[in-house]
């Protein structure tokens, strides 16, 4: 007993003796100290913090191979393991870590939004609080640069592109009729709610190669991952009803929405340019189902929408107006997955499926109508390291048009096409440091129904020039089936292409951002038609092109005066194009030279109350005069909004609101419409295409209810 | 027998040892935080829990060094730092004890301090966290003062801002006084804070 109480003894003096010392220096890849690291040794107790130079001591008792690790805030955790005896004065270079802070973005072309991420442009807030957007998911990106003001149509026209040029994806998979239908000159909105989404990614060029069949933008949606909590959510506005409901349970969550629209009362009190018959009533309904595996997410979203209305539509050729009646029933469908595979390789799949069908009679000529479109999608991505990933994908794209038009002067006339497009795509992201960054790929797609084959190459890269700016340039190109209105008559065509060229500055500090990017685009191969319109007998080719170039200035500051949010943004685009049936390159109608945005948001805590203003601001826009010489020759006056709303926090979880368009009553004119013959004086006469009502009012109650209630929905509206 | 009393004196020498450290170090950690060493002290208290494995108490603390400190400071890059590196310790913590009322009446706080950094880009999303943080540590410790407490303080809050009478929680905070008193662990370093806490959160009680 003794003899083991001695050895006992013996050995714990033995081990308080024989403490080794364990030291040295701690920098960052250019040799600068960094304090206040932690440094220790691998399951033991046995470490310490680095000093202000860097610098590090510790007494251990180990002996033998031991693995030393060093951690620090915004750096790659170190190991270095040998025997204890070898780790003093040791030089530990530290690595920052890229998926840190303040590493450098790339994001030429694109705005992230409604997330928390740095380089977001956009809270979630601001989507739905700004003035003038009216609670449209797309309206608050028409604030920012790059976009032209088209308020008659309500899409987003991006960088000299028309509204064709744009795809929109829900959780990477095409959103194949994202806006609900409209008639000539009246704005349409988007099909989505609001509260179904959160982080979003607009793209006005130079966007990755896992994207294609869109010549200018595109704008990335997702759905939320896992909702907060349960609740319950009604809204009563002057135009319609609506609600939803959230549940969870386990590892799944559910919920759905549903809005009612009808603007007829609203259409008996204010007064209306336009002549409705029946004005525009829709029903719409949402839902997404989410379930959490151990190793993936599973999302399945669905929505309806059902739309009909009834209008005669001023026409100067046609004295007593056309009569112009619209039904239309969309279904889409989408489920993804993402789930990790182990051994740093991740899943993304997924498919959409849209069916559309439109019934529109144009005085007596019936025209029917029905897409069925898919969208099938599978993505690998490896990553090597957190400076190196590399994607991998495979896409396949399916329509099936039919349409068959009918009128008493002639026979039952019917087109039908289907097209299949098959792509693929890797692209590599690679970081070279903590200040440069860039990400190349390719893209190989081909169409089957104008059997085609396209390969566009795409890359961007980002380099950080100071603590607070950095400079990034893309380019790639692009191509773009010919839409479906050509399509059902000619398929011996080939796609449409662009290429982008971009250079970005960005420089942000506590809460301020300037962003400025100037970009050189090309179009070739775009469509050109003889007719008026494309129709059976028209002549279709490929010979038509053109340009865009232009500046993109953003400055936000949420800073400078408490409570306030502004940010102004303004956009300079000289483009011109032949295209469709122009008589020769031009500035098109959509495109003005000038458009300038001021958004501000003011919380004011003592009236409860939140109150936006939008100022919208495009020069005139061209116009083609019969009258005098030159095609498209002509420009409009400058086009002017000022939207006001104010959101009144009655208690936590119900909220007044109130919005007014174009409060100052401008009277904006879009284009105008000439006579198809000369009148007596060899004139053609003309009437203005102007906005439906000089202003529309909404004035909405939004009620939620949930366990928690400090929830509500100022963020939808 | 011998051999059995020896074996057993060894292991409950070597026990009491390995107790030691920990105390010993968990000790120094709480003295370096009080110095205000503050990167010193997370240090220490990450290093004892990556030591010990499986013990989420060290994570908590260091945790709570982190957000802590982000209150204390007005440069925006450390601030977001902390918080993120508070979250991953949070969330190391919840590994091994997943319900636990004090790590979420924690987290509940890392919350609170997103929004108080930046309330226009964080109040929309982490309001409503922080209650129903608090709401689930209610459910799992219905005694849990802290839980109480900091609730009411959250709640307090809200009515001022919606020009309620903050009163209204005032029978929390005696409840949660009376709590306190009632509180008592085991378990060494298991969290106690928060009752000098009360005569702040109590000025809202008076007038």
């Amino acid at each position: 007993m003794k003899i083991i109480t001695t050895i006992i003894l013996f050995f714990s003096l033995n081990a308080v003796i024989s403490q080794t010392s364990v030291s040295g220096i701690v920098t960052d890849e250019s040799n600068t100290p960094i304090p206040g690291a932690n440094v220790y040794l691998d399951g033991t107790y046995d470490g310490g913090s680095t000093d202000l130079n860097g610098k590090f001591e510790f007494n251990t008792s180990e002996t033998g191979a031991q693995t030393l690790i060093v951690s620090f805030l915004s750096f790659e955790s170190y190991m270095l393991t040998k025997d204890v005896k070898d780790l003093s004065g040791v030089t530990i270079k530290l690595k920052e870590d890229i998926n840190s802070l303040g590493s450098v973005i790339l994001n030429a072309g694109t705005f992230s939004a409604g997330d928390n991420s740095e380089a977001a442009v956009l809270t979630p807030l601001d989507i739905v609080t700004t003035a003038g957007a009216a609670g449209d998911y797309i309206g608050a990106f028409q604030t920012l640069p790059g976009t032209s003001t088209v308020a008659e149509d309500g899409r987003l026209f991006v960088r000299g592109g028309d509204a064709n040029e744009t795809n929109i994806y829900i959780d990477g998979l095409q959103v194949f009729q994202p806006f609900s239908p409209s008639a000539n000159n009246l704005p349409t909105r988007g099909r989505f709610s609001p509260f179904l989404f959160k982080g979003t990614n607009f793209s006005t060029g130079g966007y990755s190669a896992e994207y294609g069949n869109a010549l200018s933008s595109v704008l990335l949606l997702n759905t939320i991952d896992e909702p907060e909590e349960e609740k319950t959510e009604l809204q009563f506005i002057n135009v319609g009803l609506g609600g939803g409901n959230t549940q969870k349970w386990g590892k799944n969550s559910f919920s759905f929405n549903a809005f009612y629209l009808n603007l007829k009362p609203y259409q008996n009190i204010v007064d209306q340019r336009v002549d409705w018959i029946n004005p525009y009533e829709s029903i719409s309904g949402e839902s997404v189902y989410r379930h959490q595996f151990d190793n993936g997410l599973l999302k399945v979203y669905g929505g309806f929408t059902y739309s009909d209305f009834e209008l005669n539509q001023k026409d100067i050729n046609v004295p007593q107006g056309i009569n112009f009646y619209l039904k239309n029933r969309n279904l889409y469908l989408n489920s993804s997955y993402q789930g990790d595979l182990g051994n740093d390789w991740s899943i993304i799949s997924g498919v959409s499926f849209a069916n559309d069908n439109n019934a529109i009679a144009i005085d007596n000529m019936d025209v029917d109508s029905a897409d069925n479109s898919f969208h099938l999608k599978l993505k690998f991505r490896k990553r090597y390291s957190n400076r190196f990933k590399i994607n991998y994908g495979v896409e396949q794209y399916l329509t099936n048009y039919q349409e068959a038009a009918s009128s008493p002067d002639f026979e039952t006339f019917e087109s039908d096409y289907t097209s299949n497009t098959t792509a693929v795509f890797t692209e590599a992201n690679i970081f070279l440091s903590k200040k440069f960054a860039f990400q190349t790929g390719i893209r190989g797609s081909y169409n089957s129904l104008i059997q085609d084959y396209k390969v566009s190459p795409r890359v961007s890269l980002a380099y950080k020039i100071s603590e607070n700016s950095q400079l990034s340039l893309a380019y790639g190109d692009f191509y773009q089936l010919p839409g479906q209105s050509v399509l059902k008559y000619e398929t011996e065509l080939e796609q449409e292409k662009s290429s982008h060229y971009i250079a970005n500055y960005l420089y942000q500090k506590n809460g301020r951002m300037f962003r400025a990017e100037t970009y050189y685009k090309t179009y070739e191969d775009l469509i050109k038609y003889s007719t008026e319109m494309p129709q059976f007998d028209s002549q279709f080719n490929n010979n038509g092109e053109g340009f865009a170039a232009g500046l993109d200035l953003f400055w936000r500051d949420n800073r400078s005066i408490n409570n306030l949010e502004y940010w102004v943004t303004y956009s300079y685009l000289n483009t011109e194009r032949d295209y469709q049936n122009f008589e020769g390159k031009a500035t098109p109608n959509f495109a003005a030279a000038h458009n300038l945005s001021v958004v501000g948001k003011y919380f004011k805590e003592e009236w409860k109350s939140m109150i936006s203003a939008t100022y919208n601001f495009a020069s005139g826009r061209p116009y083609d005069n019969p009258n005098s010489s030159g095609f498209l020759a002509e420009k409009t006056k400058s086009f002017n909004s000022l939207n006001l709303s104010w959101a009144y926090l009655i208690s936590p979880q119900k909220i007044l609101y109130v919005s007014a368009s174009n409060v100052l009553g401008a009277d904006n004119i879009f284009n105008y419409q000439y006579s198809n013959t000369p009148d007596v004086d060899g004139q053609f006469a003309r009437t203005a295409i102007r906005q439906p009502a000089d202003r529309f009012f909404i004035v909405g109650f939004f009620w939620t209810i949930s366990d928690n209630k400090n929830d509500n929905q100022l963020d939808n509206l | 027998m011998k051999t059995l009393i020896t074996i057993i004196t060894i292991l409950s020498l070597h026990f009491a040892f390995g107790q030691s450290t920990y105390e010993k170090g968990m000790t120094q950690a709480f003295e370096l935080w009080q110095e205000k060493k503050t990167d010193d002290a997370a240090n220490l208290f990450e290093r004892i829990a990556r030591a010990e494995k499986e013990n989420w108490i060290p994570f908590y603390y260091a945790a709570q060094v982190h957000i802590t400190a982000s209150f204390n400071s007005k440069d925006a890059k450390e601030i977001e730092s902390r918080l993120i590196k508070a979250q991953d310790l949070v969330n190391e913590a919840k590994t091994f004890s997943d319900t636990n009322a004090e790590v979420l009446i924690l987290e509940a706080m890392l919350n609170t301090a997103y929004v108080v950094y930046n309330p226009s880009v964080y109040g929309m999303t982490h309001s409503p966290k922080v209650d129903k943080l608090y709401l689930q540590a209610k459910q799992l410790e219905p005694e849990n003062p802290r839980a109480i407490l900091y609730h009411a303080e959250w709640q307090m809050g809200a009515a001022k801002f919606w020009g309620k009478d903050p009163k209204a929680f005032c029978p929390e905070v005696e409840k949660a006084i009376l709590y306190f008193e009632k509180e008592s662990s085991d378990v060494p370093f298991y969290p106690q804070w928060g009752m000098n806490q009360i005569e702040r959160i109590q000025a809202n009680c008076k007038s």
